[in-house]
This record gives C-alpha cells, sequence and structure tokens, in this order.
C-alpha cells in the first residue's frame, strides 16, 4: 500500500511553496523545546547502551543511579563479544544475502514494472492483477508453507534460503510501474524506431530515468532484509550463516545478566548502521515519507 | 486465430515477464495457496489426511490460541492509540519551526533503522528493575516503590504489555511522525495566513486547516498499523521468547504460529493459524474501508 504523494513543495515553475504556519518567535521557542526533550528521549537509550558497553564492572550489576560514563571505560566487553561469536562472520552473511535480494528484487521489480507499464500484450491486465492481490498478505501467511518448501529444494541452512523467497514481490512491481507510466511514451516509442529491443529499452532507457525510484526500492529492501528475525529464524539454523540480528538474538539468550558484554554486542550491530543511516539519511527518510513503506 | 496471432506477434514482452512470474508464482503465490490447503490436513505418518475444519475447531477451544488473538489486538490497540496522537503533536510542532528540522527528524528516525532485535536486547536491560536505566532515572526522580516492568505479567499500567508498548511507541514514533510531517508540508502556507487575517489563532489553524487536510494519511497509517500489530513478533519473541514469557503476557498471534509450527511441530495446526491470522487482517482491512474510505470516494465524487 502507498500513498506516492509528494510533499508539493515546489511549483511548476520551480519556486519553492511556502509550507506551515507563520509561528510567533515565542511560539516556535516552545515548540523547540519540546522537541528537544523528545530527541532526548531517543538519544539516552543509545548513549546508555553506549556507556554500559564500556563498563567492565557493568557485568556484576549496575549501580542503582544509572552511570553516563564508567569509571572504568576500557573495551573489554568488546574482546568478549568478539570472542564470544563471530560478528564479523554473521555480518558477512548478512551483508551478501541483502546486497543479493536487493539487487535481484530492483531487478525484477524494474523488469516487470516496464512490462507492465510499456507492454500491449493479452492477458497484461490479468497478470498484473495476480502480482497484485498477494501484495495485501502479510508474511506471517505464507511463512510456513514457504519453509517447507524451502526444505524440499533442499535450500534449508543456505544462504540461497535467506534471498529466493524475496526476489520478487508485488510491492516492487507496483512502485517500478508507477514510476515508468510517468515516462512518454515517445521516447520509448523512439528507440524502438530505432531498432532497439525491448530489453534494451528496458536497461538503455526506462532505468536511468527511474533511478530516484529505484534507490526508494533499494532503501526499503535493506531495511526489510538486514532487520529481519523470523525468516532466518526459520530456516537458517547452521551458526555459521547466521544473520547479525540472529547473532543478538543468541547473545540476548547467553548474555542475559552480563550488561556489559551485552551492551558491546548490541553496539557493535547497532553502530556500522547508524553511520551508513547518517550518511544516506535523506534518501532513506525521503523514500520512506513517499512511498509510506518501511521495509 | 487473431488471439493467437496476437500472442506470436508480443512473445517478447512474455519473456521478459517470464522469470518474475516464475519466481512469484513459485515463491509467493503458490506458499499462501498452500496454507490454506495444509491446514485442511493432518499428517499421520507417511500420508496426509483430510481432516476438514478440525484444526479450526481444535484451534476455537484452545484458550491459549485465544489469548494470543486477544492479545496481539489488546497491544496494538494500545500502540495506535498512543503513538497517533503523539506523532501527530510532534509532527505539527516540527512543522511550525523553521530551522534544524532535519535533524529532529533523523533523530526521532533512529530507532527505525535499526534492527528491533538489536533495540529489544538494549530495552531488557532499560527495563531491568534493579539497575536499568528506567528505574534509575525513576529512582533518582525520588520514586522509591519502582515497578518490576518485564517481570510483571499482571495487566497494570507497569507491567510487561507495558512496557512492549512503551517499545513499540519509542521504535514506531518516528516513522509515523515522518509520514504525517509529509503530509503537513503539502498544505500551503497562503492558507495559515489567510486564516491569520481572519484572526484564527494558531490552535483553530490547526483544529480546521492542519487536521482535515491530514485524514487520508490517519487512515493509511491506522489500517497499516493495524496490520502490521498484528503481525508483530521479533520484539516480544526477543524479550519473551516463543512463549511470551512472563505467564503468556507477551504471546503475540505469529508468536504462537511459529511455536505451533517449529516447537511442538504441527505444520497442519500452524497453518490453520496463518489463515485464521489472514482472515483477522482481511477483517480489519474491510471494515476499514466500509468505515473511513468509501465515504470518502462518495464525498470526492
Amino acid at each position: 500500500m502507498t500513498l506516492l504523494r509528494r510533499p508539493a513543495r515546489w511549483t511548476r515553475t520551480g519556486d519553492p511553496i511556502e509550507t506551515g504556519p507563520r509561528w510567533s518567535t515565542r511560539r516556535q521557542a516552545s515548540a523547540y523545546a519540546i522537541l528537544i526533550a523528545g530527541a532526548m528521549v531517543f538519544i539516552v537509550p543509545f548513549w546508555w547502551m553506549f556507556a554500559t558497553s564500556l563498563s567492565r564492572r557493568a557485568n556484576s550489576g549496575l549501580p542503582r543511579v544509572p552511570n553516563f560514563w564508567p569509571g572504568d571505560p576500557s573495551d573489554f566487553n568488546y574482546m568478549v563479544a568478539s570472542a564470544n561469536l563471530p560478528l564479523f562472520r554473521f555480518y558477512f552473511n548478512s551483508f551478501v544475502t541483502v546486497l543479493a535480494v536487493t539487487l535481484g528484487y530492483l531487478f525484477f521489480s524494474s523488469l516487470a514494472g516496464y512490462v507492465f507499464a510499456k507492454g500491449r500484450f493479452p492477458g497484461r491486465g490479468l497478470l498484473f492483477l495476480v502480482f497484485l492481490t498477494t501484495l495485501f498478505i502479510p508474511f506471517p501467511m505464507q511463512m510456513i508453507p514457504l519453509y517447507l518448501l524451502m526444505r524440499d529444494m533442499g535450500l534449508n541452512n543456505t544462504l540461497a534460503g535467506l534471498v529466493v523467497p524475496f526476489l520478487v514481490g508485488g510491492f516492487g512491481i507496483f512502485l517500478m510501474r508507477q514510476a515508468m507510466l510517468s515516462v512518454p511514451d515517445d521516447l520509448v516509442d523512439a528507440a524502438r524506431l530505432d531498432g532497439a529491443s525491448e530489453f534494451r529499452i528496458y536497461r538503455a532507457v526506462m532505468l536511468p530515468l527511474v533511478k530516484p525510484t529505484l534507490v526508494t526500492l533499494a532503501v526499503i529492501s535493506i531495511l526489510w532484509r538486514w532487520n529481519d528475525i523470523l525468516w532466518p529464524l526459520l530456516v537458517n539454523s547452521d551458526r555459521n550463516l547466521y544473520t547479525v540480528t540472529q547473532g543478538l538474538a543468541l547473545a540476548g539468550r547467553t548474555d542475559g545478566l552480563r550488561a556489559g558484554v551485552a551492551m558491546a554486542t548490541a553496539a557493535m550491530a547497532i553502530f556500522p548502521v547508524v553511520v551508513a543511516y547518517i550518511i544516506f539519511q535523506r534518501w532513506i527518510i525521503r523514500g520512506i515519507a513517499t512511498t509510506g513503506t518501511r521495509g | 486465430m487473431v488471439l493467437a496471432q496476437r500472442i506470436r506477434r508480443n512473445w517478447h514482452w512474455y519473456a521478459l515477464i517470464a522469470a518474475p512470474l516464475g519466481l512469484f508464482l513459485l515463491f509467493v503465490a503458490w506458499p499462501t495457496i498452500n496454507a490454506f490447503r495444509l491446514s485442511l490436513y493432518e499428517r499421520q505418518g507417511q500420508e496426509e489426511v483430510f481432516v476438514g475444519l478440525d484444526h479450526y475447531v481444535t484451534l476455537l477451544n484452545n484458550q491459549v490460541f485465544i489469548d494470543a488473538v486477544t492479545n496481539t489486538v489488546l497491544l496494538g490497540v494500545a500502540f495506535l492509540a498512543i503513538v497517533i496522537p503523539l506523532a501527530l503533536v510532534l509532527a505539527s510542532l516540527m512543522n511550525g519551526i523553521r530551522h534544524f528540522s532535519t535533524p529532529l527528524k533523523v533523530i526521532y528516525f533512529l530507532p527505525q533503522i535499526t534492527s528491533s532485535v538489536a533495540i529489544a536486547l538494549v530495552f531488557q536491560h532499560i527495563f531491568q528493575p534493579d539497575w536499568g536505566l528506567l528505574n534509575g532515572i525513576l529512582h533518582g526522580v525520588g520514586i522509591q516503590d519502582t515497578p518490576l516492568w518485564l517481570a510483571e505479567p499482571r495487566m497494570t499500567l507497569t507491567g510487561s504489555r507495558a512496557a512492549v508498548t512503551i517499545l513499540a511507541v519509542w521504535m514506531g514514533l518516528g516513522y509515523f511522525l515522518i509520514i504525517i510531517l509529509a503530509g503537513l508540508q503539502t498544505v500551503p502556507r497562503d492558507l495559515y495566513d489567510a486564516a491569520a487575517v481572519d484572526g484564527a489563532s494558531p490552535t483553530q489553524a490547526w483544529r480546521h486547516i492542519t487536521l482535515p487536510g491530514l485524514r487520508p494519511i490517519l487512515i493509511f497509517l491506522i489500517m497499516t498499523g493495524i496490520i502490521d500489530a498484528m503481525a508483530r513478533f521479533s520484539d516480544l519473541w526477543m524479550l519473551g521468547g516463543p512463549n511470551g514469557t512472563p505467564a503468556r503476557s507477551l504471546q503475540s498471534l505469529v508468536g504462537f504460529m511459529y511455536r505451533t509450527a517449529f516447537e511442538s511441530n504441527n505444520i497442519n495446526l500452524a497453518s490453520a493459524v496463518a489463515v485464521i491470522f489472514f482472515m483477522i487482517v482481511l477483517l480489519i482491512t474491510a471494515v476499514n474501508y466500509g468505515l473511513f474510505l468509501r465515504r470518502d470516494h462518495t464525498t470526492v465524487a
């Protein structure tokens, strides 16, 4: 389900439209105060996690009044956490599977999107409807039969088992079709007159024109697959093939009360993602705001 | 004949769609259909025996299943009832300020990009009754009788259900805020200026200009929010395990499905859970559609 509504912040002539009310300085000041207090609620838990992860003593109980900087900062917990779990291995597994899913998802979504946006052939409407019907069906509905299918195909406990079910989806096809509908037919017809094949038109004419939508779709796919725990839990019980989320779940069960080590594990899983987020935040937030989907 | 000719002449379109269609039928369409089929059979040794609606009868007589459904609905309603008004207020404030809205957005949105498993791991310690961050702060401001949070299964405002609702709001707020803010930013300033000329206060402008424009977005958020809430799994599983410990207070519908399929090894019964889950989602969507969207269509037309 999509909103597909971009903020109308520019007029046709390119002048920015001013939006939002005109508030007095005093009113704005109180708005800032509330918003900054709210922002603290989001930062403090992350900071506390970091502070605790640096404290060796945190493993044998924390002080009653929370510490926001440990008296004994050291990388001890990080050493223990990396010795306990092959986190780099988990990172590699997550990275490879998310990359494979995302590349495949972008390719198949844009290819099918092109066919439904610019193709004229018998059965087009019916086929598109087939893809759309599953758009509203949440994943848990399919997961058990999908697990049986993976088992029968021998894909249990393989990285491929984490990839193949997510290569094609109704949402991606729908989004790409919408984007390609807005490309004028004249461009496609001109390429056809030049003798280009449909696949070549798709690759050389269409894809460059829908780059923003491809970026949006990539963001959604990466967030969705990177953070998933349910599917890896079902098909993947081989420790060597664990994803980052599975490693975290394992740490949650084994490091239960050793707060320092647990927080160091969480920090190692969170920080790389946060760095990537800060670099790409513009695309990530815009992608989610325009589609209404968060992966 | 003509149709056959048209199909032959358009063979290249079918060639392009073949691979996506094949993958889709195998990995999306077939599992969906198979869930219905499996829910009507029972595995006996090597054979599958048709048992009709037996699994559904079993489920409806199973108090643990009924509790899982009510629990999921309850947690979902509590979450949406808090997160939507809160996001609405914060987004309105963010729409009124002139500077720094981007860094604020980035901070509020931070939990959305972090995996819920990592966040649940951190909050497991934040909610720890003796030395957790939350009780530490409560203690610091002078509250002696600090709550048990995740260790309290009873239905109280400081029990496990309240804790996971706080967690869900903390995780989800940024998403709701960004979507609502995108809607607010479609309202041109001219409208607010006109209202100010007519003597409307900022609060009146909010009530009569901002809020009506947000209606479709709020409906969208409620509909998708309910579906996501029904499918909630990872944080509850992380904090309460497959049984929703303590005392099944964190048992979710998908958690129950997972446990039935992979711990009790009853794939067929779990498929019936999946079908009921699907029916609930379908029902909610239909009810929402009847309540809100149809009215929108008639008023627009």
